[in-house]
C-alpha cells in the first residue's frame, strides 16, 4: 500500500475504531463519553482533507482516482467481489460534505445530547453512521456500495429510534428502514443485472463494459450474454435512489424520521445520507445517459417530488417537519437536474443544500433546545433577541435556501433551473420556478413564526430561555460560512480561484467534475453550457430572483418581518381567510396529501388482512389436510384394531411384508 | 482399518452417553458438555487437516457390514459435510450448555438423548453408504421424539407424534427408494451386490449409464418427500411450528440449526447425484414451491402471536432459499444454498436461544405481552437486535451472503425468479422489525414490570452460548471465503453430476393459476368473515394493524 492508499483506508478506520471502542467501554465513561467518538471523526476530516488536496499529485498516469483493495470479500467461482475503496473527484466532493458536516454535528452533539441518559449510545450510533456513510462514498464495488447503503439504513434506524421508549420514534424508525428496503430490492436486482451483463461488480469496470467503448453495443458485453437492457438497469438503480433519497412515492419515511434527535436530522436526513441517491445516479451517469427514457423518468419523479413536498411545507407547524419537507423538495431539484443531464448542477446543489440544510437543522435544534423540546412553531415567536447567534445563522440559512444572491443555494438552484430550460426541459423549469416561490415563502414563514413578532412561548418556559452553549453555536457559524460563500467560490469563472486551480472559464466545480461526467454527457449529446449573463441566462436569472423575492414578500406580509429597518406585523386574520378560500388545497397540504392514510390503508389494513388470511389458510387448509389424514388413519385404524396383537413378532412380520410389497411394486412398475 | 478420525467424531457422543448412563446423575451435565466439547475439538481437528483443493472424499473409512448385500460401514468427508459437521458439533455443545438451567428433571436421560441425537446427525452428514445413511437418518428421529415429548411444553404429545409420523412417512419411502435403487444397481451388474449401497459406486453408475427413467422419477419422488418434509418445504412445513413451540429451547436450536439441514444436504448429496434426469424434471416444481415458501413463510410469520412460531415461519422462508439455490442448478446459487444452510443454523439457532432466554424469565412467549426490554435488559436487547438484523439479511453479516448468492444465481436462470424471491428483503424486515419493536422498544409492559427482579439481564452462561454464534456471524459475513473455499468444490461436483441448468421457463398459465388460487383464498377470507376478535391462537388481526409498516 502506498501512503495515500493507507490514508484512504484511515478515513474509514478512524471512526470504525471510535465506534468499536465506544461500544465496548462507553457505558462506563458517563459524560466523558464524547472524546473517544469525536476525536476520530475530527481525525478523519483532517485525513480526508489532506487526501483530497494531494491525491492528484500521486495518481498513476491514465487513472483518475486512487483505488485500494482491502481483501477479496466474496470469492464464489466466477462471481468475485473485492472489498475495495476508490477516491476520485466525485468522491472527493462528497467527502468534503460528509466529513465536514459530520465533524460539526459530532461537536454540536457534545452539548446538545449532554442531558440525555443515552449519551454514549448516541455517539456509538453516530460513529457507526460515519463509517457507513464514508464507506458509501468510497466504495469501489456495487456490492460494497450496497453494504454501506444498508448500513446507513441501519444507523438511520438506530438514530431515528434513539428515544426508543417513544412509540412514535419506534414506529418512525421501522417505517424508515422498511420503506428504504422497498427501494433496495430494486437496487439489489439492478446489481444482479449489472453482473449478469458484465461479469464484474467493480463500479468503473462494469460501467465501461455496459456502455463504454470496450463493449460491442449499448446493451451487453461479450462474455456474459445476460441481455438485460440498460434502461432496466438504470431504473432498478434509480429505485434504490428513490428509497434512500426519499423521492415520491417512497418519500413518506423522511418527515417521520424527524422523531430522531435534531443532530441526526441535520447529519443524516439533510446533509449526507439522503444525498446517497443523488450520488448513486451521478456515479452511474453513463448508464443513465445510455437510457434517455430512464433519464426523463428521473427528471419527472424529481420535479414532482419537489413541488409535492414544497406544497406540504407551506402549512406544517412543526419546525423540523418544515425543514424535512424542504429537504425532500430540494432533493427533488437534484433529481430533476440529474434527469435533464445537468449532473454538475445536481452535485453543486447537493453541496449547497447539504451545508445550508445542515445549518438550518442545527439551528432549529438550538431553538428546540432553548424552548425546552417544543417543536410547534405556534408556541414560539419573538426569539430573535434571546437567541442572537441562532437567529442570525438561521436567517442566513433561510436567505440562502430561498435563492437570494449571492448565497450558495442561489447559484446551485439557478444552475438547475437554467440548465433545464436550455436543455429543452421547459416543463421542468416551469414547475421548478413554482417550487422556488414556495421555498422562499415557507422559509420566511418559518423565520417569522419562530423569531419575529410576539412570543407565544409557554410562560413557564419563557424566563428560562437562553442561547445554547458554544459547542452548539460555533458549529452554526462554521456552517454559515459555506452556506454564504460556496456558491461564489465554486462558480466564479474569473480570478482568483479559477486560474489558481487551472480551470479558468468554467467554474471550479464544473472543471473539477468534468472527468466524471464527460462520459455521460458524451453519450447523451448534451453539455452544460457556460453561463452568459447577457443572454437567455440573464433573463432566467432575473426571473429566479424575482420569484424568490415574491415568495419572501408574501411570507413577510402574512407572518411579519423584523430585519433592521424593514418592519411589518403578522396578519393572522389574513392567513385564516386565505386558508378558507382554498379549503381543499389547505387540507391537502396540512395532511401531507393523505399519503400516510393511503399507505396505512393499503399496507397495514389490507396487507394485514391478507397476512391473516394466509395464516388462516396455513392453519386450516395446509395443516388441516395433514391432521385430516391423521384422523382418517385413526378412524380406519379402529377397524383394523384386531391386527394389534401386541406381539412384536407379528409387527416385524408386518413391516417385512410391507417392505417387500413396496419394493416389489417398484419392479412391477418398472417391468424388470 | 482402525478407528479413524471420522468415526471418532461420530461416536464420541455415543461413548459419552454410555458413560453418563453409568455415572451419577449429578455428573450428567458436565459429562455431556465435556463430551460434546471433545467431539467439537475433533471436528475442528478434521477441519484443520482437511485439504479444500482435493476432489472427492477424504478420510474415507470402509468396513464390510452386511457383505451379502454389499452393505458397508463407510464414512467420508468433503467440504460440504465438513461445514455441516462443524456446525453440528458447535451447536451441540452450545445447546447442551444452554440446557443447564432450563432442564431440571430427568437430566441424565435428557443428556443421553441429546448426545445420541448428535451421533445421528453427524452420521447422516458423513455416511457414504445409502443403508448406513438411512440408519443414521432414523437414529436422529428417536431422541428428538423424546426431547420434545418428555421435556416439551403443554401440547408436547400432539407435536411430537405429528413430528415423528410426518418424518417417518418420508423416511420410510426413502428406504424403499434406497432398496429399489440397490436392486436396480444389482440387476445391472449381473446380480452382484457389491456397490449396490455404496454412494460412490451408485453415483458413478448414475453418471455413466444412469438409472432407468421410471426408477429415477419414483426414487427422486421418494427421496424428495423425505427431504422436503425435513427442510421443510411448502406445503410439508406445518409440523415445524408445532414442534418448535413445544420443544425445549435446546431442542429448537438443534431442530432449526441442524435437523432442517439434513434435507438440504440430502438433496445435494443424493437426489442430484443419483437421479440427475429426474432432478431436471422436478426442478421447476421445486423452484415454484421454494418461491412460495420464501414469500408465504414470511407473510405468515408477520401475524404470528408467539415468538417461537414467528421464528419457525421465518425458517420456512429462509430454507426456501436453500431449495431454490439447489434446484436452479447454477454455481453461485448452489454455493449460496450451502452457505444459507450454515448461516441459517447460526442465526436461527441464536434466535431460538434468545427466545429461550426470555422464556426462562417470563414463562411466556406471547409477543403482545412483551415490550420495553431495551430499558429493562439492555444487553439482551442489543443481542436480539444484532441477530434480528443478521436474520433480515443485513450485508456484512453472514445471512446476507447466502441469500445474495442464491439470488444472483437464480437471476442468471430467470430474472423473475430472483425478483420474486428478493421481495423477502422487505417482508423479512417487516416481521422482524415488528417483532423487535413490540418486544424490545417502547415503554416496559405491565406484564414485564410485574416480574420485578425475576427479569434479570442475560447471565454469563447465556452470553457464552451466544457470543460464539455472534462472532461467527460477523466472521462469515466479512470473510465468507472461509466457507466458500470449502463448499465450492462439492458444489461444482454436484452440479457436474446433475448438469448445469439451462434457463428456466415457467408456463404463464401455471403462474396465473397459482396467483388466482391465492387471490381466491384471500378474497374468500376477506369477504366471508369480519375480522375476529383476538383469541389465543388467531388473535393476530389487531397486532397486525398496529405492527405492520
Amino acid at each position: 500500500m502506498t501512503l495515500h492508499q493507507m490514508l484512504v483506508f484511515l478515513i474509514i478506520a478512524l471512526p470504525l475504531t471510535g465506534f468499536l471502542v465506544t461500544a465496548l467501554v462507553g457505558r462506563r465513561l458517563g459524560l466523558n463519553a464524547f472524546w473517544i467518538p469525536v476525536a476520530p471523526v475530527v481525525g478523519s476530516w483532517l485525513v480526508a482533507m489532506y487526501v483530497i488536496a494531494t491525491f492528484h499529485d500521486v495518481l498513476p498516469a491514465g487513472t483518475d482516482g486512487i483505488a485500494v483493495t482491502l481483501w477479496q470479500w466474496i470469492p464464489a467461482g466466477t462471481f468475485t467481489v473485492d472489498f475495495g475503496l476508490f477516491v476520485d473527484n466525485l468522491t472527493a466532493v462528497l467527502l468534503v460534505v460528509v466529513t465536514t458536516v459530520g465533524m460539526l454535528v459530532h461537536v454540536y452533539s457534545i452539548g446538545y445530547m449532554r442531558h440525555d441518559p443515552g449519551y454514549w449510545r448516541f455517539f456509538v450510533y453516530l460513529n457507526l453512521f460515519m463509517v457507513s456513510m464514508l464507506l458509501l462514498v468510497l466504495a469501489d464495488s456495487w456490492l460494497v456500495l450496497f453494504l454501506a447503503w444498508e448500513l446507513v439504513g441501519l444507523s438511520s434506524y438506530l438514530l431515528i429510534g434513539f428515544w426508543y421508549r417513544k412509540r412514535t420514534a419506534a414506529e418512525a424508525s421501522k417505517k424508515a428502514f422498511i420503506t428504504n428496503r422497498v427501494g433496495d430490492v430494486g437496487f439489489a436486482l439492478g446489481i444482479m443485472a449489472i453482473w449478469v451483463n458484465t461479469g464484474t461488480l467493480n463500479i468503473r469496470d462494469s460501467i465501461e463494459l455496459l456502455v463504454g467503448p470496450a463493449s460491442m453495443g449499448a446493451t451487453g458485453s461479450l462474455a456474459f450474454a445476460g441481455g438485460i437492457p440498460v434502461w432496466v438497469i438504470a431504473l432498478l438503480l434509480f429505485a434504490g435512489a428513490v428509497g434512500k433519497s426519499a423521492q415520491f412515492p417512497l418519500h413518506v419515511w423522511l418527515p417521520d424520521a424527524m422523531e430522531g434527535p435534531t443532530p441526526v436530522s441535520a447529519l443524516i436526513h439533510a446533509a449526507t445520507m439522503v444525498n446517497a441517491g443523488v450520488y448513486l445516479v451521478a456515479r452511474a451517469n453513463p448508464i443513465f445517459a445510455s437510457a434517455p427514457e430512464a433519464m426523463a423518468f428521473v427528471a419527472a419523479i424529481g420535479i414532482f417530488t419537489a413541488i409535492l413536498a414544497a406544497s406540504i411545507a407551506l402549512t406544517q407547524t412543526d419546525i423540523k417537519r418544515v425543514l424535512a419537507y424542504s429537504t425532500l423538495s430540494q432533493l427533488g431539484y437534484m433529481f430533476a437536474a440529474l434527469g435533464v443531464g445537468a449532473f454538475t448542477a445536481a452535485i453543486f446543489h447537493l453541496m449547497a443544500q447539504g451545508f445550508t440544510k445542515g445549518l438550518l437543522f442545527l439551528a432549529s435544534g438550538s431553538v428546540i433546545h432553548a424552548v425546552h423540546d417544543e417543536q410547534d412553531m405556534r408556541k414560539m415567536g419573538g426569539l430573535r433577541k434571546k437567541l442572537p447567534h441562532t437567529y442570525r445563522t438561521m436567517l442566513i440559512g433561510a436567505i440562502a435556501m430561498s435563492g437570494i444572491p449571492p448565497l450558495a443555494a442561489f447559484f446551485s438552484k439557478d444552475e438547475i433551473l437554467g440548465e433545464s430550460f436550455k436543455l429543452g426541459f421547459q416543463w421542468v423549469w416551469a414547475i421548478g420556478i413554482l417550487v422556488a416561490v414556495m421555498t422562499a415563502f415557507y422559509m420566511f414563514r418559518l423565520i417569522g413564526l419562530t423569531f419575529w413578532g410576539k412570543s407565544r412561548v409557554d410562560p413557564a418556559v419563557e424566563p428560562k430561555i437562553h442561547e445554547s452553549p458554544r459547542t452548539m453555536t460555533v458549529p452554526l457559524w462554521l456552517l454559515a460560512i459555506p452556506s454564504v460563500l460556496l456558491g461564489i467560490a465554486l462558480t466564479w469563472p474569473g480570478p482568483p480561484l479559477g486560474p489558481l486551480f487551472g480551470m479558468e472559464g468554467e467554474g471550479l466545480l464544473g472543471g473539477y467534475l468534468k472527468p466524471i461526467f464527460e462520459h455521460g454527457q458524451e453519450i447523451l449529446g448534451r453539455r452544460e453550457e457556460a453561463f452568459q449573463l447577457a443572454g437567455i441566462d440573464g433573463m432566467l436569472l432575473a426571473i429566479s430572483i424575482a420569484v424568490a423575492l415574491a415568495g419572501m414578500l408574501a411570507a413577510w406580509r402574512l407572518f411579519g418581518v423584523e430585519i433592521g429597518p424593514i418592519r411589518g406585523a403578522s396578519r393572522p386574520a389574513l392567513v385564516a381567510s386565505l386558508t378558507k378560500r382554498v379549503p381543499f388545497l389547505y387540507r391537502a397540504s396540512a395532511n401531507n396529501w393523505w399519503f400516510d392514510d393511503i399507505n396505512n390503508l393499503v399496507f397495514v389494513v389490507v396487507g394485514g388482512r391478507i397476512a391473516n388470511a394466509l395464516a388462516w389458510f396455513d392453519r386450516n387448509v395446509v395443516d388441516g389436510v395433514v391432521n385430516g389424514i391423521g384422523a382418517l388413519t385413526r378412524r380406519s385404524g379402529g377397524g383394523l384394531a384386531r391386527v394389534q396383537t401386541g406381539r412384536v413378532q407379528n409387527y416385524a412380520l408386518g413391516i417385512a411384508l410391507g417392505l417387500i410389497a413396496m419394493a416389489g411394486s417398484y419392479f412391477v412398475i418398472l417391468g424388470r | 482399518m482402525t478407528v479413524g478420525l471420522l468415526s471418532a467424531v461420530v461416536f464420541t457422543p455415543l461413548v459419552g452417553a454410555l458413560v453418563i448412563g453409568f455415572a451419577p446423575a449429578r455428573w450428567a451435565r458436565i459429562l455431556a458438555l465435556v463430551t460434546s466439547l471433545i467431539a467439537w475439538v475433533i471436528s475442528l481437528w478434521v477441519a484443520v487437516g482437511f485439504s479444500a483443493g482435493v476432489q472427492g472424499f477424504q478420510l474415507v473409512e470402509k468396513l464390510d457390514w452386511i457383505p451379502i448385500f454389499g452393505i458397508q460401514y463407510k464414512l467420508g468427508i468433503d467440504g460440504l459435510s465438513l461445514a455441516l459437521i462443524v456446525l453440528t458439533t458447535t451447536l451441540s455443545w452450545i445447546s447442551i450448555l444452554a440446557s443447564f438451567a432450563p432442564i431440571q428433571t430427568r437430566i441424565k436421560e435428557y443428556m443421553i438423548s441429546f448426545l445420541i441425537l448428535e451421533v445421528g446427525m453427524l452420521g447422516v452428514f458423513l455416511a457414504l453408504d445409502t443403508f448406513l445413511f438411512y440408519i443414521f437418518w432414523e437414529v436422529v428421529l428417536v431422541p428428538m421424539y423424546l426431547i420434545i415429548g418428555i421435556w416439551g411444553g403443554a401440547n408436547r404429545i400432539y407435536a411430537t407424534i405429528k413430528f415423528v409420523l410426518y418424518t417417518l412417512v418420508g423416511s420410510l419411502l426413502m428406504l424403499v427408494a434406497i432398496l429399489a435403487t440397490a436392486f436396480a444397481y444389482q440387476g445391472a451388474h449381473g446380480g452382484a451386490w457389491a456397490g449396490a449401497f455404496d454412494f460412490e459406486a451408485l453415483k458413478a453408475y448414475a453418471g455413466t449409464t444412469g438409472f432407468a427413467d421410471g426408477l429415477q422419477l419414483l426414487g427422486f419422488a421418494a427421496f424428495f418427500l423425505a427431504f422436503a418434509i425435513k427442510v421443510p418445504m411448502f406445503p410439508f412445513h406445518t409440523w415445524l411450528p408445532d414442534a418448535h413451540v413445544e420443544a425445549p429451547t435446546a431442542g429448537s436450536v438443534i431442530l432449526a440449526g441442524v435437523l432442517l439441514k439434513l434435507g438440504g444436504y440430502g438433496f445435494i448429496r443424493f437426489s442430484l447425484s443419483l437421479y440427475p434426469d429426474a432432478s431436471h424434471t422436478y426442478a421447476p416444481l421445486i423452484i415454484v414451491l421454494s418461491l412460495i415458501a420464501i414469500i408465504y413463510g414470511a407473510i405468515v410469520a408477520m401475524v404470528q402471536p408467539d415468538l417461537k412460531k414467528l421464528v419457525a415461519y421465518s425458517s420456512v422462508s429462509h430454507m426456501g432459499f436453500v431449495t431454490l439455490g439447489i434446484f436452479v442448478f447454477q454455481e453461485q446459487a448452489m454455493d449460496g444454498a450451502i452457505l444459507q444452510m450454515v448461516n441459517h443454523g447460526l442465526i436461527t439457532g441464536a434466535l431460538f436461544l434468545l427466545v429461550g432466554v426470555i422464556y426462562e424469565r417470563t414463562h411466556d412467549r406471547t409477543i403482545a405481552k412483551m415490550g420495553g426490554l431495551a430499558a429493562l435488559t439492555p444487553v439482551y436487547a442489543a443481542t436480539l437486535g444484532f441477530f434480528v438484523f443478521a436474520s433480515a439479511g443485513l450485508p456484512g453479516l453472514s445471512g446476507f451472503i447466502g441469500e445474495f448468492l442464491t439470488l444472483i444465481g437464480s437471476f442468471v436462470a430467470n430474472p423473475w425468479v430472483a425478483a420474486v424471491a428478493a421481495v423477502v428483503m422487505i417482508l423479512g424486515a417487516v416481521y422482524l422489525l415488528w417483532m423487535f419493536q413490540r418486544v424490545v422498544l417502547g415503554e416496559p409492559s405491565a406484564f414485564l414490570l410485574g416480574l420485578k427482579h425475576h427479569l434479570s439481564d442475560m447471565t454469563a452462561t447465556e452470553i457464552l452460548t451466544l457470543a460464539p454464534l455472534g462472532a461467527l456471524v460477523v466472521v462469515f459475513g466479512l470473510f465468507p471465503g472461509i466457507l466458500l473455499n470449502l463448499v465450492s468444490g462439492p458444489a461444482k461436483v454436484a452440479l457436474a453430476a446433475v448438469g448445469q441448468g439451462t434457463a428456466i421457463t415457467v408456463d404463464p398459465i401455471w403462474v396465473a393459476a397459482g396467483l388466482g388460487f391465492v387471490v381466491a383464498v384471500i378474497a374468500w377470507r376477506l369477504l366471508a368473515l369480519r375480522p375476529r376478535r383476538p383469541t389465543d391462537d388467531g388473535g393476530s388481526a389487531v397486532q397486525t394493524v398496529e405492527g405492520a409498516a
